[in-house]
């Protein structure tokens, strides 16, 4: 069975390298016979790639403990579901993973374009090949999910596996992987467009509106991946924190600030003609980055430099990671002339360069992540010094400009295109900005301090307040019209126009985000140990250790606190901590205790038991405000970009040749 | 019986296990300074968190590296002094943050210094992006009438403001 999968990743292997030449060939000779062969290559691949992923899985769920990565990553006791996970929770396998989801989205990108976009569709392909090829050189040479137990000649199973790391034995890490791989891979098709189009030599803008919903899926996808890896980190690592800077969380956060500041930009493109090679750069980096997070990931440089050294796939990456950057840089120098700009800025103050600090800023935002990541890396190449750059720094780094992000996510939005009078921009902002000063001095007075909290919550209103408005006047204007109520209008308006208002609930959903990371400037925390019925408190809470328990599952060994936990006098429930023993690797994992309220959380972890007296357990507790509103946000963010996947019901024009002769006349008209 | 006997042994061993990985705690942590501490420290066990927040049971660093703290929170030295005793011993790699000193304030600055010079590139380019006759306007139009009213109503109000 193992020979098989193995066959059919090396098969595919060698198509992709025929899929690669025969579209590229096929499309410079003019051989529509080579480039269809070319396209069947590209479905045999998905086949392929799907048999020797589903002899992985059969082996995962079956316990075929011969092969090395099974017996690894599987044992017999795990659940199925988790067996079935495995597929994503080693090198080998999520290096298959990957390559199976490129190769799906390829045979879907072919399937759907079949009758479309003849001339760069060859071209499509061979970038999508391209980099499939180099995947599967790493799943069929370097990292081979297929290989066995071997001891001399024969083969040999284990009795049992290793199982999976107790860590990832998680709903939320079950999808987390996948949502991310969606995420990465899902770059790799507007990037293949956009390459596509720079090699045939493109005029338009065809490749951003071929992959608009591509991206925007994706890149919710990415979104989904993110927050999923955010809110497994809160439920099981058990230190409290949903974001922890580390290197391979910034790694998912790279492409996805890029991608959201290409999400930006192609509007500038799409309605204005411009801000043509800003779009090229900003996709190529987001595929780029997409490679680098998984070489970040899977090579290990960023714990050390010395693990890059010995690590088998770094080296390819990096290659890969050259020889994309080299193709990118020379197809943007040597097209330029195709992507001169069709307008000019009318003014300082307008939509067009609010983009461009939006861009701006999300890109300083991702050199200061990239940076901060890298930097050890870099002081030990350098200095011979390695020193660690960890959450504080980031926070530090990233607030700021997190703020000013938030601050523009408010302006942006309302500010004309072409040129905004003061008139107009004190009308749209007067209001918001008396609102939001209102609250901080409101807050000041309450007794909060914080700066940056005071900022965040200031700002937080502000943008709220501008897109509420932004509803409320659009909505009141419709209702008056079309004799209808508030809510129906709003949803009318909605409908009009859904990029424009799903794009501002998702930016609802961000400023609700942002509600939720300002509570941890006022987060609490205790350790203490405590016998049975003995009580301790933290903030408003009381809480007592009714028992402690323990059980046994073949899987894992467990101990639970039930602490009792009262507010004011009142028993507001029953929190139960765990922790547990992982038979198999006999790693420890805890399963906390969350009592989720829109105000604040309040979280039990059950550390362990008391050195010094065998009946006491060392418990941690902390307090969380408003940490619900982050994934309340992503509810919103969510929604609102499905909302603007929905068609709209009136289909605008954006006559760009016109913009001059609109212009003047406008400029007239205002003297 | 013999199947039995062994399961039971397993189970027997499992559990002794289990008492004595729950057994070693984390106590230090319940001293509130040690708590601050410790979260500029980094813990060297691979998972990437602060000695504070270092999760594992048994962690073969965290464990002796908190006691150690606290022993030197509860000898009365200053925070300063006890940083500077984990660097001794372990590396400048123990804190969470790169030093502010030398080249490692290159790590601190960078992203100020790029964020500034990409403000400064996307203000040349907007300068160079702007219409020309829009930027030309002022001098273009000097001598229309609606300008010179425009005009005159600014020196008006610059001549209150004086």
């Amino acid at each position: 069975m193992e020979n098989l999968g193995a066959l059919a990743v090396l098969l595919a292997f060698c198509l992709s390298i025929y899929a690669v030449f025969g579209s590229a060939v096929g499309a410079l000779k003019k051989k529509p016979f080579l480039i269809l062969s070319a396209e069947r290559a590209v479905y045999s691949i998905w086949i392929l790639l799907t048999l020797a992923s589903s002899l992985l899985v059969y082996a995962l769920l079956t316990g075929d403990m011969r092969l090395a990565y099974v017996a690894g990553r599987t044992n017999h006791a795990m659940p199925t579901i988790y067996k079935f996970t495995a597929w994503w929770g080693g090198q080998e396998g999520s290096l298959l993973f990957w390559s199976w989801i490129l190769s799906s989205y390829s045979a879907v990108v072919t399937w759907t374009n079949r009758r479309k976009f003849r001339q760069i569709m060859p071209w499509v392909i061979a970038v999508l090949m391209s980099t499939q090829c180099f995947f599967l050189i790493l799943n069929a040479f370097v990292e081979s999910p297929f290989q066995v137990l071997a001891v001399g000649k024969g083969v040999v199973a284990v009795q049992d596996g290793r199982g999976l790391s107790p860590l990832l034995q998680y709903w939320a890490m079950a999808i987390h992987p996948p949502m991310l791989y969606l995420g990465y891979v899902g770059f790799v098709v507007p990037f293949a467009f956009a390459m596509a189009s720079l090699i045939t030599r493109q005029p338009g803008d065809a490749w951003i509106h071929t992959t608009r919903r591509w991206t925007i899926i994706t890149w919710l996808f990415q979104s989904c991946g993110i927050i999923l890896g955010a809110g497994w980190a809160y439920a099981v690592l058990g230190w409290g924190g949903y974001w922890g800077w580390d290197p391979v969380e910034n790694a998912s956060l790279l492409p996805w600030i890029t991608a959201t500041a290409f999400l930006h930009s192609v509007m500038m493109q799409e309605k204005k003609g411009m801000m043509k090679v800003w779009n090229m750069a900003l996709i190529s980096a987001t595929f780029l980055l997409c490679i680098f997070g998984t070489f970040l990931t899977r090579s290990g440089i960023v714990s050390s430099v010395h693990a890059f050294g010995v690590s088998a796939i770094g080296k390819y990456f990096v290659a890969f990671i050259a020889i994309g950057l080299g193709a990118c840089v020379y197809l943007i120098l040597s097209r330029l002339d195709y992507l001169k700009s069709e307008a000019h800025l009318e003014s300082i103050v307008s939509r067009e360069s609010s983009f461009l600090f939006n861009n701006l800023i999300l890109l300083a935002s991702c050199f200061a992540v990239l940076w901060g990541t890298l930097f050890p890396v870099i002081t030990e190449a350098i200095m011979g010094e390695k020193v660690s750059v960890g959450a504080p720094f980031f926070n530090r780094v990233n607030i700021p400009i997190g703020l000013f992000l938030l601050f523009l996510t408010g302006v942006g939005p309302l500010i004309a295109w072409r040129r905004s009078s003061l008139e107009s921009l004190k009308r749209a902002f007067l209001w918001p900005t008396v609102a939001a000063v209102l609250l901080v001095a409101v807050l000041i007075v309450a007794g909060i301090r914080h700066f940056y909290a005071l900022m965040s919550f200031g700002l937080c209103l502000f943008v709220a307040a501008t897109i509420v408005s932004e509803f409320f006047k659009g909505s009141r204007a419709i209702a008056a019209r079309n004799n209808m109520n508030l809510v129906r209008a709003m949803v009318e308006l909605t409908h009009r126009n859904t990029r424009r208002y799903g794009g501002y609930i998702v930016h609802m959903g961000i400023v609700l985000m942002f509600v939720g990371f300002t509570g941890a400037a006022f987060n609490k925390d205790d350790t203490v140990e405590v016998g049975m019925g003995e009580t301790f408190r933290l903030g408003k809470y009381e809480m007592k250790v009714r028992e402690i328990q323990d059980g046994d599952t073949p899987n894992y060994m467990w101990q639970r606190a039930i602490v009792d936990v009262r507010k004011g006098g009142e028993q507001v429930g029953t929190l139960r901590p765990e922790r547990r023993i992982y038979k198999a690797s006999q790693e420890p994992n805890s399963i906390v205790g969350i009592r989720r309220r829109l105000n604040e959380d309040l979280y039990l972890n059950f550390a362990s038991m008391s050195q010094s007296s065998s009946d006491k357990a060392v418990i941690q507790a902390f307090v969380f405000p408003l940490v619900s509103w982050i994934w309340i946000g992503f509810g919103v963010l969510f929604a609102g970009s499905i909302i603007c996947l929905i068609p709209p019901k009136v289909r605008l024009q954006y006559a760009r040749t016109e913009v001059v002769g609109v212009v003047q006349k406008h400029a007239k008209v205002e003297k | 019986m013999c199947k039995n006997m062994r399961r039971l042994k397993s189970r027997f061993l499992l559990a002794a296990l289990l008492a004595a990985t729950l057994a070693l705690g984390s106590t230090p942590l319940q001293n509130p300074e040690v708590r601050r501490i410790g979260k500029k420290l980094g813990c060297q066990c691979g998972c990437q968190s602060s000695l504070t927040e270092c999760n594992m049971l048994q962690c073969h660093f965290a464990d002796p590296a908190r006691a150690e703290l606290l022993r030197m929170v509860d000898s009365g030295q200053s925070e300063a002094g006890i940083l500077k005793a984990f660097v001794d011993r372990y590396g400048k790699a123990i804190l969470r943050e790169p030093p502010t000193e030398g080249f490692f304030l290159i790590g601190w600055v960078m992203p100020f210094v790029a964020t500034a010079a990409g403000a400064v590139f996307l203000w040349w380019f907007v300068r160079r992006k702007l219409r020309p006759e829009a930027a030309a306007a002022p001098a273009a139009e000097l001598s229309s009438e609606a300008y010179a009213r425009y005009r005159d109503r600014i020196e008006k109000d610059l001549a209150k403001l004086d």
